[in-house]
């Protein structure tokens, strides 16, 4: 199965200041990715910025593949101007996606910010039985909200300011769910950055509840040569682009 | 066309080989390359003892480069033999294995027991690390602790012996003399500058162990003046790499005085890089009317 190849910019959509959606397609066929797995792009042929990064798939079909790319410097700008018509570089799928629920668990889909990207393809196949809580700075960092309540009406907004949903923090809102709604068996699928990963693992491994969790880090390769996105779990540093990207998150407890 | 190099016991099919810590080992490639159309798969660093490595974050991009602080992290030499080395057999390219030690009798040991093992045909050694035995000093900046450590390894391996150079240091040429003096089969340079990057708003550095080692094209030109340099000053074969993406990079190497190169940091952006180089250089060849690619090594023309 070819996982290098060039695909084609079919749509760009701006969804917000920061946010935008780049849908390519692929010029042949390619392996079909799984839900929490990710791709490196090359943003560019020249050599700054010199190295592909990685994105979550966003959703897919046989002819597109679709990601949610948020602003953070030079390379996702780049990104975000990109026209219909150019050509990327892509490698992918990599990595081990997120698993499927055990029977009769319940899924909590759990985002922060542009960690929705990461278990978005899981609303759409778990929603009936799910609940998604998605939070983030403030409402203008969120989005999809339309296509996430088209699969289900359990969704629970969260924002650190509160205009939008509940004030505080996506941990926050899943942890007095969790201590509530007397939820039986929940399993929770969670992506998101730095700090809500943190709290997160706290929470859950305090109230002994299981947990997949999609870890984020800075990547050259995507492949597992050159060790530098490692994180570290219980058996000592694990690389996120080939153990990872998604852990379990007894794994992670620190 | 003749593709063939010799570096010291080693036929090379053709001068393009990897570079140590930017092709894991071998594995995380061979679904993107032939590992048997590389001059040479040069496999990550290894140690007696498994290490950790640093924390992260350990890379960064800078401007046309990046800067790593891995820490030297690999699974030490038993179970890289016992897990590793049975995929590398089923392939003919020459198999150099990197390796280091924080002491003399480390690098000794280590040596020993990667000698005589079927499948591994050349032992590079990276002697960038600390000296824990002179306190921090590096075995790679003092001639004489690079003389004394070279010696040593030279003494107990009868395998082709590659020396790689740090390009921390005033005079490189004075190195690579006294890797050479110490029977040295060939050196390999450049290994990566030492960089730092600091997160301005934050004010905390980029990298968590702050310094990191500088690759990528970023690095070329210092590279390829040091390849200059050292070439000049000793009779063994020289190695260059840093921040070879093309082919024209690789000849600009060899035109400074290498008898072969290593592609590093360009696998990262692109997998088949090492391959498009190989291709790359018949093609200049071919063009250029170049039988031998022997015969680009040290074609410099100056004044």
């Amino acid at each position: 199965m070819n996982r290098l190849f060039k695909a084609e910019v079919v749509s760009n959509t701006h969804v917000s200041d920061t946010l935008s959606i780049l849908k390519l397609s692929p010029a042949g066929a390619e392996a079909a990715p799984a839900p929490g797995q990710f791709y490196m792009v090359r943003v560019s042929e020249t050599l700054d910025p010199l190295l592909r990064r990685p994105f979550s798939i966003l959703r897919w079909d046989e002819a597109s593949l679709e990601f949610l790319i948020k602003v953070r410097g030079r390379a996702t700008a780049l990104m975000r101007s990109l026209k219909c018509g150019e050509e990327l570089d892509l490698l992918g799928p990599l990595g081990r996606g997120f698993p499927p629920p055990p029977p009769g668990a319940t899924p909590l889909i759990v985002a922060g910010g542009v960690g929705i990207a990461s278990v978005y393809p899981l609303i759409g196949s778990l929603a009936r039985d799910a609940h998604v809580f998605y939070g983030a700075p403030g409402m203008r960092e969120l989005c999809l909200i339309d296509e996430i309540r088209g699969h289900t009406e359990r969704l629970h907004i969260s924002t650190d300011d509160g205009s939008l949903g509940l004030k505080g923090s996506v941990v926050e809102a899943l942890a007095g769910f969790l201590d509530t709604s007397g939820v039986t068996n929940p399993v929770v699928y969670a992506c998101g950055p730095e700090g809500m990963a943190e709290a997160l693992i706290g929470m859950l491994t305090e109230r002994g509840v299981p947990g997949y969790l999609s870890i984020e880090e800075r990547m050259a390769c995507g492949v597992g040569a050159c060790l530098g996105c490692v994180t570290r779990t219980v058996s000592g540093y694990r690389r996120v682009c080939r153990e990872g990207p998604v852990f379990d998150v007894r794994e992670l407890s620190r | 066309m003749r593709l063939e190099v010799e570096i010291g016991r080693l036929r090379l099919r053709n001068p393009v080989m990897t570079a140590s810590g930017t092709f894991g080992y071998g594995e995380e490639y061979a679904g993107f390359v032939d590992l048997d159309r590389l001059g040479a798969v040069v496999v990550k660093g290894l140690s007696l003892t498994p290490r950790e490595g640093n924390p992260p974050p350990r890379i960064v991009e800078t401007p046309a480069g990046m800067l790593n602080a891995i820490g030297l992290q690999n699974i030490g030499i038993e179970r890289f033999l016992k897990e590793r080395l049975p995929f590398l057999r089923r392939f003919d390219t020459p198999l150099v294995v990197n390796f280091f030690g924080d002491t003399v009798d480390e690098y000794v040991r280590a040596a020993e027991r990667l000698s005589g093992v079927d499948g591994i045909h050349a032992l590079e050694m990276n002697i960038s690390c600390p000296n824990k035995q002179a306190g921090w000093s590096i075995f790679g900046t003092d001639p004489d602790v690079t003389h004394r450590v070279v010696g040593s390894v030279r003494r107990v391996t009868d395998l082709t012996l590659i020396v790689k150079l740090s390009p921390n240091v005033t005079d490189i040429a004075l190195m690579a003399r006294a890797a050479a003096d110490a029977g040295a089969d060939a050196v390999s340079l450049i290994n990566t500058i030492t960089g730092m990057a600091i997160d301005i708003r934050t004010r905390r550095p980029k990298l968590a162990n702050v310094t990191g080692g500088l690759s990528g094209p970023a690095v070329r030109p210092i590279g390829v003046r040091m390849v200059w340099e050292v070439s000049r000053a000793v009779a063994i074969p020289v190695i260059g790499m840093g921040g070879i993406v093309s082919a024209e990079d690789a000849i600009e190497y060899m035109l400074a005085g290498a008898s072969a190169v290593a592609v590093g940091t360009a696998s990262f952006l692109n997998p088949t890089a090492a391959i498009d180089v190989l291709e790359g250089i018949k093609e200049f060849m071919t063009d250029q009317g170049i039988e031998d690619v022997r015969s680009i090594t040290g074609g410099l023309i100056e004044g």
